[in-house]
């Protein structure tokens, strides 16, 4: 494009050399080849649950993480240019936030307007004063940078809060490595994982200062953040604990964990969150999400933070314009990369030069400020402008107009071939312990339209792989493929208590919706028009059993056969498609999904895979030929079935038997405890016209069919199908498997315990009322025709379940949720 | 003259609390005219801990954890205060300079006290300035008007023209509501006048602190609020716009920041609890010379 940096091209068509050997690479390769590769590539994405949520945050949906198959090429010269400025950036607003949260001589010497710091709601008061150890404020930098048509390179945002974006970089090289193998392994493109590795290590020397074998914990605000893959991914592959604030608590201004075993102390938090959320009680942020008593931890030199509060002060926009003299003034240095020019309309001489160039800024607001966005004033008509002038005159002090920068053009893949679109190139700093590093490579993001400026995750925009290449620095030996690593379950004393619960739900809820699947499809064939035909069920067992398990509520005896059988459709399309009823499949897959994300960097590829897989097979929507619809939902259920299978045997294969595993089996037992006995109580309690029809219904859900037939060839009898849905403790879908491995569990969990902890002894009250129970007894009907002991002992055993779920919720799992006192005077 | 000061805070939960972290400025500041002579907070359940610490702006924290399953939990504090009688502000009052003239001082900025003031400026989470505010100063606000003179007629105006209802306001009203209602409490007449200030690009803090009880005085019942305002070359002065009045032997003075969210007499984070209510005494009252508190 005319007016451009082309990134790849030089004005006489040729490629750029660094460009060419990628460029030949991929001619060679053809188009054909070129996105089967991408095909293959792109699946890590997918497979390892890559998202970004951009959505509405109400809404618990992931994004897919958008990537684009080519690279951006830097040469090692420039790369080394790029490296040293960021570096000494880095170090600038360190030193920056050393002065200003410290001694500040700028303000006193007007080398800035004291306004900066006293107006910006980044100026966090309670932080005044805090001193971190060595002077390191920012042990994570990021920059923005753009390059303009003459080839220059500039800043145009500084990230010194929370930067993100890195573990997405580390992504996206897994990609277009596996991509791209043989180009990659010729291109001598600089690994990733060095810089990756030396963070690490900078983190745990810090925390080591502290006491040896520190704790070092990653403090995410939780799974609806956008970029919570990223806190889940960084902390797996660095080995921390990743938490959220309720996983933590101060206690004598030390900072712990919760976990199962206790409270731990933790050293270092390496925080993606923003500052203000950190601590409710002493920072001002509108939410819970933080840790309350976190600044005077930190205050008290107690516990360490990656990057210390309220070091956002000096992300602002409006610090640009101060840049190029802090830095001579800070450093005795000239700024090796210049800031995209940036004028506060604070100053009299800035604000008439924006005032009378409006049309060549970009304005934005001096601070951050909710609902204000950059706004574009050539593309204004007359009348916004008018507006937009008259806001910079009445609070001139509140914005900033920064110049436009024309982006330069990368190639981008897309349904037309190869198409110009802007770039800027995110790249990274990290402190080492004694310098600033650079990270070899970067998160390029690229702009969804060609005439946009915009780029940004948020608008739904596509990132791209950093190739730094030549010149590479790293000694043999030290290349490593950044690897994931599939965490084990930790030992029970540092499981964190909401993560256990967590599990507990996500076992649960496994076994909703199993039960509801099975369910669902072994009433399907009652629709079938052929009442008593086979083994199918009949119409009037699917009513008993759908009112016995309230999921009919209406009464529906004396309508017409035909009514009944639309009615009783109506209710199993509901079940499996209609997402707004909690006792629906979507509704619990959604349930059992939000439990899952919580547990994401403990669960294996694989077992994403399976969930993701569940997930697309129940997305669909309900065909609209009912005849049509039968037989989907009929191929859809066994589908599932067997996904659902996957993911159980997944889970059985994989998972260390630690105090997680202890959690997600006793969730399951118990659920299907309770799924069987409500099965047995509207199969069978009730004065049946049909008991043999809901007999075989029920053997059926209950997976014994096979069984029942094996041990009791001639009939369908009600003592029999007791003795192998209840008691056997054999069949693993019976009531008495499931109390059995309850309290295996349980015993297991409380080894260390005292012996008549409530859990334990509820579990024995479940294991021997189920024991001792006849099945004689059991099958005889009572005056009314009811089977009146097995209803009294399903009652009994249905409370005595759910005492036992909320007495594991009191004693292992942080629900107490946190509020603010009230204000008064 | 010597007070006995007496400030409870009790608050009741619906459902068990098992931790709460709290912070109270409730110990009296040490100043010229004020000597603190005995203070204490008690805490009840008995808390894990309690420490003091200063603030950004210089007031005492009192910091505490109580960490026992409770279902509810009183703070009080108590303090012996002598206020002397001298005016509180001395001779500020008699500073000549113009509000415009003082806009310029404290927008240059170029001396310690007049930076460290220009803190006062800005816009703070409860106060946001306003074409509102700045409208309903102006009219008090006239050109040369010399600084003084303005603040206490403007003190005199929210006084006269704002209706001080107790429990009108929640500290969440916002303050364009209160500028359109026009009544509220001590903390709404002061956050009025200190935006109205501000919207000047004058410099103005929130100061909260006790006032006597009596017929003549309003507010006397839970703590209260008045207004500082910067006059270069002199200092603060304090105006009491709930009272109309210069706070003196009547007023103690506690804490100080840009708006209430910086001195909450109590704030705290609590895990469980559900619904709560609280309930705050407040007791100011001379003790007689000579005799032993």
């Amino acid at each position: 494009m005319a007016g451009h940096w082309d990134e790849v091209l030089l004005p006489s068509g040729i490629p750029r050399r660094h460009w060419r050997q990628l460029f030949v690479d991929i001619s060679r390769m053809g188009a054909g080849q070129l996105d089967r590769r991408w095909a293959s590539g792109q699946q890590i994405i997918q497979t390892q649950g890559v998202t970004y949520n951009a959505g509405d945050p109400g809404e618990s949906e992931d994004y897919s993480w958008l990537m684009d198959p080519i690279p951006f090429v830097v040469d090692s010269a420039e790369w080394s240019f790029i490296e040293r400025a960021l570096a000494q950036r880095a170090t600038l607003m360190n030193a920056m936030l050393v002065d200003l949260y410290g001694p500040q001589r700028l303000l006193r010497e007007r080398l800035l307007p004291p306004e900066l710091l006293f107006a910006s709601p980044n100026f966090l008061r309670p932080c005044m004063g805090i001193a971190p150890p060595g002077g390191i404020h920012l042990h994570t930098y990021a920059a923005d940078l753009a390059r303009s048509p003459d080839g220059q390179w500039w800043v145009i945002a500084d990230r010194t809060q929370v930067p993100s974006g890195m573990g997405y970089t580390l992504q996206n090289r897994l990609v277009s490595a596996r991509t791209f193998p043989g180009v990659f392994s010729h291109y001598n493109v600089r690994h990733l994982a060095r810089f990756f590795d030396a963070k690490r290590e900078a983190l745990l020397a810090l925390a080591a200062g502290r006491r040896s074998n520190p704790a070092i914990v990653v403090l995410t605000p939780g799974p609806h953040n956008e970029t919570y893959f990223e806190h889940s991914f960084l902390a797996g592959q660095w080995g921390f604990t990743l938490v959220e604030g309720a996983d933590l608590t101060v206690v004598d201004n030390r900072v712990f964990l919760k976990t199962l075993g206790g409270l731990k102390p933790v050293d270092l938090i390496l925080r993606r969150m923003d500052d203000t959320f950190c601590d409710p009680l002493e920072l001002r942020g509108d939410s819970l999400l933080g840790v309350p008593g976190l600044v005077q931890a930190v205050r008290s030199g107690n516990v360490l933070m990656d990057n210390s509060l309220g070091s956002g002060l000096v992300e602002t926009a409006v610090h640009m314009a101060f840049l190029p003299s802090l830095c001579r003034e800070l450093l005795g240095e000239e700024l090796r990369m210049p800031s995209v020019a940036t004028w506060w309309c604070g100053q009299d001489g800035p604000r008439r030069h924006v005032v009378e160039h409006i049309d060549d800024f970009v304005v934005k607001p001096a601070f951050p400020r909710h609902g204000h966005h950059a706004e574009f004033p050539e593309s204004m008509d007359a009348e916004e402008k008018e507006r937009l002038l008259a806001r910079i005159n009445a609070r001139p002090d509140e914005c900033v107009a920064q110049e436009r920068i024309a982006l330069s053009t990368v190639p981008v893949r897309s349904d037309d071939g190869f198409v110009p679109r802007h770039a800027v190139l995110r790249v990274y700093a990290a402190w080492d312990g004694a310098s600033y590093i650079v990270m070899p490579g970067g998160l390029t993001r690229i702009s969804t339209e060609d005439s946009s400026f915009v780029v940004s995750m948020k608008s739904g925009g596509r990132s791209k792989d950093t190739w730094v290449i030549g010149g590479t620095d790293e000694p043999p030996g030290t290349r490593r493929q950044a690897s994931l690593r599939i965490d084990s379950t930790p030992m029970k004393s540092d499981l964190p208590s909401r993560l256990a619960d967590n599990l507990f739900w996500m076992g649960r809820y496994t076994e909703r919706v199993e039960s509801l699947v099975r369910l669902v499809r072994a009433l399907l064939p009652a629709l079938s028009g052929e009442a008593d035909f086979g083994r199918a069920a009949s119409l009037e067992t699917a009513i008993q059993l759908l009112t016995g398990m309230k999921f009919l509520t209406e009464e529906i005896s004396s309508a017409s056969f035909a009514e009944q059988r639309w009615i009783v459709q109506r209710v199993l399309v509901d079940l499996v498609y209609d997402s707004t009823q909690t006792s629906g499949l979507r509704w619990n897959l959604r349930e059992m999904r939000r439990s899952a994300r919580n547990l994401k960097e403990r669960l294996s590829i694989d077992t994403w895979r399976v969930l993701q897989q569940l997930e697309s097979q129940l997305s669909g929507f309900a065909p609209a030929n009912p005849d049509m619809r039968y037989l989907a939902e009929m191929d859809l259920l066994d589908g599932v079935i067997v996904t659902l299978s996957a993911f159980s045997g997944l889970l059985m294969e994989n998972t260390t038997r630690g105090a997680g595993w202890r959690f997600l089996e006793i969730g399951r037992r118990m659920e299907r405890a309770l799924q069987t006995v409500d099965l047995l109580r509207s199969g069978l309690t009730t004065a049946s016209l049909d008991t043999e029809a809901s007999l075989q219904v029920l053997l059926q859900i209950a997976d014994s069919s096979i069984t029942y037939r094996q041990r009791n060839p001639m009939a369908l009898q009600v003592e029999p199908a007791l003795d192998l849905l209840l008691i056997d403790e054999t069949n693993p879908r019976s009531v008495g498997f499931q109390m059995a491995a309850l309290l295996h569990q349980i015993n297991r969990l409380q080894e260390n315990d005292e012996p008549e902890a409530v859990e334990r002894q509820l579990t024995l009250k479940l294991v021997n009322s189920i024991r001792e129970s006849r099945t004689a007894d059991l099958s005889k009907r009572g005056g009314n025709g009811r089977l009146v002991a097995l209803e009294e002992l399903i009652q009994e055993t249905t409370a005595t379940l759910w005492e036992l779920s909320d007495s594991l919720t009191a004693r292992y799992f942080s629900h107490l949720t946190a509020s603010r006192l009230s204000a008064s005077w | 003259m010597l007070f006995s000061l007496t400030h409870s805070t009790r608050y009741v939960y619906e459902t068990p609390v098992s931790y709460c972290l709290s912070e109270a400025r409730l110990t009296p500041r040490s100043l010229p005219n004020q000597q603190v002579r005995e203070t204490w907070i008690s805490v009840d359940p008995a808390p894990a801990f309690l420490r003091h610490r200063e603030d950004y702006f210089g007031n005492d924290v009192a910091v505490f954890g109580v960490f026992q399953q409770h279902d509810r939990f009183a703070a009080t504090a108590k303090s012996i205060v002598d206020v002397l009688p001298e005016p509180v502000d001395g001779t500020p009052w008699e500073s000549s300079l113009s509000w415009e003239e003082t806009r310029e001082l404290l927008a240059a900025a170029q001396d310690e006290e007049c930076m460290k003031a220009s803190e006062f400026i800005y816009d703070s989470p409860f106060v946001p300035t306003s074409p509102e505010l700045a409208e309903y100063a102006r009219k008090t606000f006239e050109p040369k008007r010399p600084l003084v003179d303005a603040v206490k007629e403007l003190s005199q105006r929210i006084h006269e023209e704002f209706k001080y209802q107790a429990a009108s306001t929640s500290i969440d009203m916002p303050l364009g509501e209160v500028l359109r209602q026009r009544q509220g409490v001590c903390q709404d007449f002061s956050h009025i006048m200190i935006g109205a200030l501000r919207s000047l690009g004058l410099s103005a803090r929130y100061v909260s602190g006790y006032i006597r009880s009596g017929a003549q005085f309003t507010g006397a019942q839970a703590s209260h609020a008045w207004v500082s305002v910067f006059i270069p070359r002199g200092g603060w002065v304090s105006l009491d716009p709930t009272n109309d009045m210069i706070p003196s032997e009547s007023h103690i003075s506690v804490a100080w920041g840009r708006d209430y969210g910086d001195v909450a007499p109590v704030k705290g984070i609590t895990l469980g609890g559900g619904r709560q209510s609280v309930e705050v005494e407040v007791y100011m009252q001379p003790l007689d010379s000579g005799t032993d508190p």
